[in-house]
Order: structure tokens, then C-alpha cells, then sequence
């Protein structure tokens, strides 16, 4: 089971609670590949449709990165090249991952997979300048949103 | 050697000849425009002097050896863009994969093939051990039942509607992050479950190009998740 169909039937069904006004700032989506459209040609279906409902629960303002979807680009960071010591070349690729996420305006990323989120929030925003950038797994944005009943659901 | 046009006068194509040679190519590349859009699509497109284009045609000229050699299919990330683009629908990601799976395993480069054998040996990439890992998710847990009364991590749950793998860098780096998925779980009430052994969700036998320890590791996960008879299995990667 994805991550993706998980989340979308707890918010559909209700067994969880979100609460949009904890994130208000503008906010944009990554496709990772390997969700995107390597599960497409994999498996048949590309997760893009569901992230961004998800996201959309849990935020009002959205705006997509182009390209998007199938034609997204890789932050750099997959296939290992997180693991992998050519970190210049790391950084090199990621530089159209940097503008494309710079020219939504968006202040907050929503990444579902960790070498996409870890490449993102740990080094291309140092290097490409948008440490202003928030940068959240998609778990992360839903459980910052969660409102729990009988839980005081303070600010983190 | 033969030179081309020696080639040519006895009647051999030069693509064709040889095959058992190509061990990179298969039949795919053979289909090749070198038109060039898998290239002109790629961030990584002049790294290293090479391109997608020009791995195809070492391939296809029999090159294996130079292409395996190359940083170039490391430095690619198998993101899918080219093959998602190519008119002739080459197989190029398979291609880059085989380039890696041919290298020897001590030339790969950095830690995944290191993380690969540990996985083997410890049931995790960085080699936590049980005793460790057992209880720092039950020290965790205790700290997150401090915001959310009566939480704990289930561990080795018969019967739990879900089991979730972990990606060890969080153990390992960022436990905190884990919080995020257990909140997720306790609000929406969920029957799940973690494993004490073999909780590895993170799989570089993908990535360095090695199928037989790519199968034995998601064989161990499959295992766990038969034997605790839960109904869905959950890689939150």
C-alpha cells in the first residue's frame, strides 16, 4: 500500500482530522520519480493525482512547479546520488530543480520521499539561496495539521 | 580488428555484428534516431564530456567496458526523464542500471554497496542492533505518549492491519521524524506494527544495481509480514 492511498483514505473517510489554517503560506508539490513516473511505467499508475489532494486538504493556497507530473524533474538527489560522493555533480543537477521550486513563489515544499526532501532542505536550499523555503515530507504536512480529539493540539 | 570499411565489403553491419559482445545494449538501442531529446531533456547532460545519447551509442558500438568505467551512469539518477521522452521507447534506464550492476562491487562508489552488506548481515543499512533499535523506539514512544496519552510503537503485532517499514537514517539520525507517521497512526486510531528484525525500508541493492540482494531483502520483508498475517504492508519511503 502507498503512502498516498493511506493518507487520502484517512482524510476521505475522517478517521483524521486536518486543520488548514495551520499552514496559510503559498505551497507547491515535488513529483518524485520514482512515485511519479517511474511507478507509472512500473506499475501502471502514477501518484499525482493523490499528493496533491492531499496536499490541498491541508492547505489552501497551492501553486505546481512546471514542468510537472510525468515531466517533472529530478531534485538531483535520486537513483543514490544522495549516498553517492559527487556532490558537485549532485548540486549541478539540482540546479533546475532550484529555480523551478523558486519561480512558484511558494514558501513551503511538500516532498513524499526522503532523498527528494533531504536533497531539497539540505543543500540545494544553502546553494541555490532559498533557505526561506520550508520543506516538509507529506506525513510531515498532515501530521502538523492533525487535530486530535481530547489532545491539546499545540503549535510545533 | 577489422576496419570499417573491411566490414562493410564482407557484408557485416558494424550495429549488428557481434552482439554477444554488447552486454550493455540488449536489442533495444538498436532502434536509435540518435535524435538527441533523451539528452536535451537531462540536467546532467555534458558531465564528464558524456550525454544519454552518447551512453546509447557506446553501447550500441560495443563500448560496454568504457561506459561501465564512466561516472556517467552514477552521476545519472535514473530519474526516467530520457526514456520518458524517447520517440523509440528505448529501454534506457535499464540500460544505466546494467552499467552499475556490471561494475565490481568493491568500485562502487561511496556507502550503498557497504549499506547493501550490512543490510544483509544486520537487517538494516547502517547496522543498528536489536537491543538498540528496540529500545529507542520504546524510549520514543514514551516521549510522544507525554503529548499523546497511552501511545507506544507497536512492535512485532500479530494480526496488525499494517506493517511499516523504516528508512534507517531516522533511527539512526533524525529519530524525531518518525513522530510524524506514529501521530498519523495514533489520531487515526490504526491497527499497525513495526518488526524487530529486518525493518530496513530502504532497499540500495536498487540502486547499485544488485538483484540478488535486492530480492533477499524485500524476501525478509515479505517474510515478516506473512508471519505477522497483517493485511498491508506500508514503505513509507
Amino acid at each position: 500500500m502507498s503512502v498516498h492511498d493511506l493518507l487520502k483514505e484517512y482524510i476521505e473517510s475522517g478517521r483524521i482530522k486536518i486543520d488548514k489554517s495551520k499552514h496559510p503560506e503559498l505551497t507547491t508539490y515535488h513529483d518524485p520519480c520514482n512515485y511519479a513516473r517511474k511507478s507509472e511505467k512500473t506499475f501502471g499508475h502514477g501518484y499525482y493525482e493523490e499528493p496533491r489532494w492531499i496536499t490541498q486538504q491541508c492547505v489552501d493556497n497551492f501553486v505546481d512547479m512546471h514542468p510537472n507530473r510525468r515531466n517533472n524533474y529530478c531534485c538531483g538527489g535520486g537513483g543514490g546520488a544522495w549516498a553517492m560522493p559527487y556532490a558537485e555533480e549532485r548540486i549541478h543537477y539540482g540546479r533546475v530543480k532550484a529555480k523551478q521550486i523558486k519561480d512558484t513563489g511558494a514558501k513551503l515544499l511538500v516532498a513524499p520521499c526522503h532523498n527528494c526532501r533531504d536533497q531539497i532542505m539540505k543543500s540545494l536550499r544553502q546553494e541555490y539561496d532559498f533557505m526561506d523555503v520550508e520543506v516538509k515530507y507529506l506525513w510531515e504536512l498532515v501530521a502538523d495539521s492533525l487535530v486530535i480529539d481530547g489532545v491539546d493540539n499545540k503549535e510545533e | 580488428m577489422k576496419t570499417c570499411k573491411e566490414v562493410l565489403m564482407q557484408g557485416e553491419t558494424i550495429v549488428l555484428d557481434k552482439r554477444e559482445k554488447r552486454r550493455l545494449a540488449g536489442e533495444y538501442p538498436d532502434l536509435c534516431l540518435t535524435c538527441g531529446t533523451c539528452a536535451g531533456g537531462c540536467p546532467v547532460t555534458g558531465v564528464d564530456g558524456l550525454d544519454m545519447r552518447k551512453a546509447v551509442r557506446m553501447a550500441l558500438l560495443g563500448l560496454d567496458q568504457e561506459l561501465v568505467d564512466s561516472r556517467f551512469p552514477w552521476i545519472c539518477t535514473l530519474c526516467g526523464r530520457c526514456e520518458e521522452a524517447c520517440p523509440m521507447n528505448i529501454d534506457l534506464l535499464k540500460m544505466m542500471r546494467s552499467a552499475r550492476t556490471l561494475r565490481d562491487r568493491d568500485k562502487v562508489p561511496g556507502v550503498m554497496h557497504k549499506g547493501v552488506e550490512m543490510c544483509l548481515k544486520t537487517g538494516n543499512n547502517v547496522g543498528i542492533p536489536k537491543e538498540d533499535y528496540l529500545f529507542l523506539l520504546e524510549d520514543l514512544g514514551a516521549e510522544l505518549a507525554e503529548e499523546l496519552p497511552g501511545f507506544e510503537v507497536p512492535v512485532d503485532k500479530k494480526g496488525a492491519r499494517i506493517m511499516v517499514t523504516i528508512n534507517s537514517k531516522e533511527p539512526f539520525a533524525e529519530p524525531e521524524d518518525m513522530f510524524f507517521w506514529w501521530k498519523i497512526f495514533y489520531a487515526a486510531k490504526e491497527s499497525w506494527t513495526t518488526t524487530s528484525e529486518n525493518w530496513e525500508g530502504v532497499n540500495w541493492g536498487l540502486f547499485t544495481g544488485d538483484d540478488d540482494s535486492m530480492k533477499e531483502i524485500v524476501r525478509r520483508i515479505v517474510e515478516n509480514y506473512k508471519k505477522l498475517e497483517c493485511e498491508y504492508l506500508l514503505l513509507p519511503e
